[in-house]
């Protein structure tokens, strides 16, 4: 064994080794810590340093999506309370289809016509049809359930999706995007539908319940589209956007009833303002810790 | 220098007749302190039929506390009701030292909190490398600050280890001895005859999980059999990834070339490790590898994955590091094909057995031991402030259950004075008395 043994003083003890084979180290306890303890230690190697303002821009999108809802909501409320009949609902419906299909148009620069009517269209057409034909179904859903627990399950399915819902956008099936989506994001799908499903159940006439469906679905199925495209488009534009649907939004809420819109307020201003504060506040306190202790990671994919 | 005795209590939840490197760790260490004249008992919950006291080598006596095995050998994390029987089996057998292993095991936590509460010398051993960032983790680690915030010492097997204890702990780190795992050398001894060395065998013993690096040896496998026409592996293992190296098998057509023994029995392994001259270990993570130990004792030269404390291990003249990625593994591999007529296993089984020996590390051991006897002894009182450090609620929560656990103590101490335990005798058994005089200690 190689001991480096000084060859000129015997008093100069052996130099410390981190090995554990020999025995015990000559000239040291095993208790001996040396200056190279935790040499090989990395702190906070992956952590993002995140700048306020950028935080902010970043949780736009998510009051966006939420003054969506707010205004599907919205439609909801004035629908059963027969404010909107179901002639105009139909103008809705289509004018928000045929909106939908022109911001596709203008920010998929690589999508032509021809592939837009191929793809889209026939799909489009396809489910459309499918609705009002089982339209009769969904009216006569829940006769049987009293209007509270309606409600009452409707509102907690919205907060479930809103809490569940992939404000990330991975799961976007957009031409060019990405991967499988999360249990999460099927769930939130899965809430959203059937909350529309319950508030259409509740209208009086085939056509209601068919205009309802489409519009709710509309939303909730493409909006994450819609807005995804416009985001990767221009960042200018998807924040003017985000911001006069802000407005509207609030509008609207005003004019149905004051403390909701007091509520959705102090909402858009907590995810706007608060949490990012918040969130570069605490980062202050994350301490990641590395070494050659960690398990190794793998760089080739994993079969499972 | 006639040093004093100690009696020793050694507590997990791993031990005979479970197989496994912490229950030889016990098992070897508690025989090499017997030779050098300290009593050592061993506590351990019940398998299966196996429950009671029963005696082992050299009169190593094991207590089989009648609990029933929870989640992967632990026993169910009860707390307080385990004071009781701790309490017992340390006033029978007059224990100075309770010595702890393994920190994924309840039975050792408890143990050492109850060891500690009434005021016992308390050693814990920790064998394991663990992370910090996902859950289960967090909890472990939460859980030894708390045993370690007020241990006498702590052992960890390599300074990797020892670095990794330090951090997840916070004790400061002139409390940690680091003192490695050994192999019984006189149980793997190289082939008499050595296998012909026209063609190379490469031998791989491990479970066969991601964590030992099992997609490493998919990966590998293929590259080194096209490289090398002469190259034949033996692989040994049972796991949930043995699917896919067999899919491997037979998508390139290696039946004749790689052979799968399925679980080899801890008595065979020698025999397999013997039949092959390269011993590969690709684990992903490793605080000591024993079976690399295993495999120098018996003549293999070794490449494994630079991971954990296996640097440590052994010289550089043994083994052969590769970073955990395969084009890296394949290139350490040829090297050792190279190196393979240099390589003697009469001489590399020799060295072994300078390099590790058991006795040493029990020597090594008593020097541990007698430095805890030198911790001052406060009374749970004065320490119990130490739990507030654990964290800013833990603390508190650890605080408060310290005091309920002295209050318990209290309690049992009133209903169940020591006086009427009765005190265990010592077993002098023939052939120890004979060759060393043995201090009456009545």
């Amino acid at each position: 064994m190689d001991h480096h043994l000084a060859s000129d003083s015997p008093q100069v003890r052996p130099r410390w080794r981190k090995v554990a084979y020999g025995g015990m180290q000559p000239g040291f306890d095993d208790n001996h810590t040396d200056e190279s303890f935790l040499e090989g230690m990395v702190m906070n190697a992956n952590v993002v340093r995140r700048d306020m303002l950028k935080v902010m821009l970043d949780s736009v999108s998510i009051s966006e999506y939420l003054c969506i809802v707010a205004l599907v909501v919205l439609v909801w409320t004035y629908t059963l309370e027969s404010t909107i009949d179901e002639n105009r609902l139909l103008c809705i419906d289509v004018s928000l289809l045929v909106l939908g299909f022109l911001i596709l148009l203008f920010t998929q620069e690589k999508i032509s016509l021809s592939i837009l009517v191929h793809h889209y269209f026939l799909n489009i057409s396809f489910f459309i049809m499918g609705l009002y034909v089982l339209a009769p179904i969904y009216q006569t859903l829940t006769r049987s359930i009293s209007s509270d627990s309606i409600w009452a399950l409707t509102v907690s399915l919205l907060v479930i999706h809103l809490f569940l819902h992939d404000y990330s956008e991975s799961t976007v099936n957009a031409p060019g995007a990405l991967k499988n989506p999360a249990l999460t994001s099927c769930i939130s799908v899965n809430a959203s539908v059937v909350a529309s499903v319950f508030i259409a159940s509740r209208l009086p006439s085939r056509l209601h319940v068919f205009a309802i469906m489409l519009f709710s679905l509309q939303v909730f199925l493409f909006g994450p589209l819609v807005t995804y495209c416009i985001k990767k488009y221009s960042f200018r534009l998807h924040l003017c956007f985000s911001i006069s649907l802000m407005v509207v939004t609030l509008s609207f809420v005003y004019m149905l009833h004051c403390l909701l819109f007091v509520l959705l307020l102090s909402l858009l201003v907590f995810v706007n303002v608060v949490c990012p504060y918040w969130l570069i506040r605490i980062q202050e306190y994350k301490f990641e810790i590395n070494g050659p202790w960690d398990e190794a990671k793998l760089c080739f994919a994993i079969t499972d | 220098m006639d040093r004093k005795k100690h009696r020793i209590m050694m507590v997990s939840d791993f031990f005979y007749p479970n197989f496994g490197g912490v229950e030889n760790h016990i098992y070897y260490l508690s025989q090499c302190l017997l030779k050098l004249g300290h009593k050592v008992v061993v506590v351990t919950h019940a398998y299966g039929n196996r429950s009671g006291v029963r005696y082992m080598t050299c009169g190593l006596k094991v207590y089989y506390v009648p609990w029933r095995p929870f989640v992967m050998q632990n026993s169910f994390p009860t707390l307080f009701p385990s004071l009781p029987i701790i309490r017992t089996i340390l006033i029978r057998e007059r224990i100075t030292v309770v010595h702890g292993h393994q920190a994924f095991s309840t039975l050792c936590h408890e143990a050492l909190m109850h060891s500690r509460t009434m005021g016992y010398r308390v050693v814990f051993t920790d064998h394991s490398l663990y992370g910090f960032s996902d859950a289960g983790s967090i909890h472990m680690n939460k859980v030894l600050q708390f045993t370690l915030a007020d241990v006498s010492q702590a052992i960890c097997v390599s300074h990797t280890s020892k670095e990794n204890t330090v951090l997840r702990s916070g004790l400061p780190p002139e409390k940690v001895f680091v003192i490695p795992n050994v192999v019984d050398t006189a149980m793997f001894k190289p082939a008499v005859v050595q296998p012909s060395r026209s063609e190379i065998v490469i031998v791989v013993i491990s479970r066969l999980v991601y964590r030992k690096g099992a997609d490493l040896l998919v990966e590998v496998i293929p590259d080194v059999c096209r490289l090398h026409p002469n190259v034949r592996f033996i692989v040994g293992g049972d796991g949930p990834k043995r699917v896919w190296l067999e899919e491997m098998r037979e998508k390139h057509s290696l039946q004749d070339r790689v052979e799968m023994l399925g679980a080899v029995p801890h008595t065979q392994v020698r025999s397999v490790l013997i039949s092959g001259h390269i011993f590969l270990n690709s684990s992903l993570t490793e605080a000591f590898c024993i079976a690399i130990l295993e495999a120098a004792s018996c003549g293999l030269l070794t490449v494994s994955t630079r991971v954990g404390g296996v640097p440590e291990v052994l010289p550089d003249d043994m083994i052969i590091l590769a970073e955990p990625d395969p084009g890296d593994m394949v290139l350490a591999i040829e090297r050792a094909i190279s190196m393979l007529p240099k390589v003697d296993p009469q001489v590399m089984h020799h060295w072994m057995r300078e390099l590790y020996n058991w006795h040493d590390v029990a020597k090594r051991t008593e020097i541990v031991y007698d430095h805890a006897l030198k911790c001052p002894n406060q009374n749970l009182l004065e320490r119990v402030s130490r739990y507030l450090y654990c964290g800013v609620w833990a603390g508190k929560l650890f605080f408060l259950v310290m005091i309920v656990d002295f209050l318990f103590w209290r309690l049992l101490e009133l209903w169940q004075p020591a006086e009427d335990i009765e005190e265990m005798p010592d077993l002098t058994l023939p052939h120890i008395s004979n060759k060393e005089t043995l201090q009456e200690t009545k």
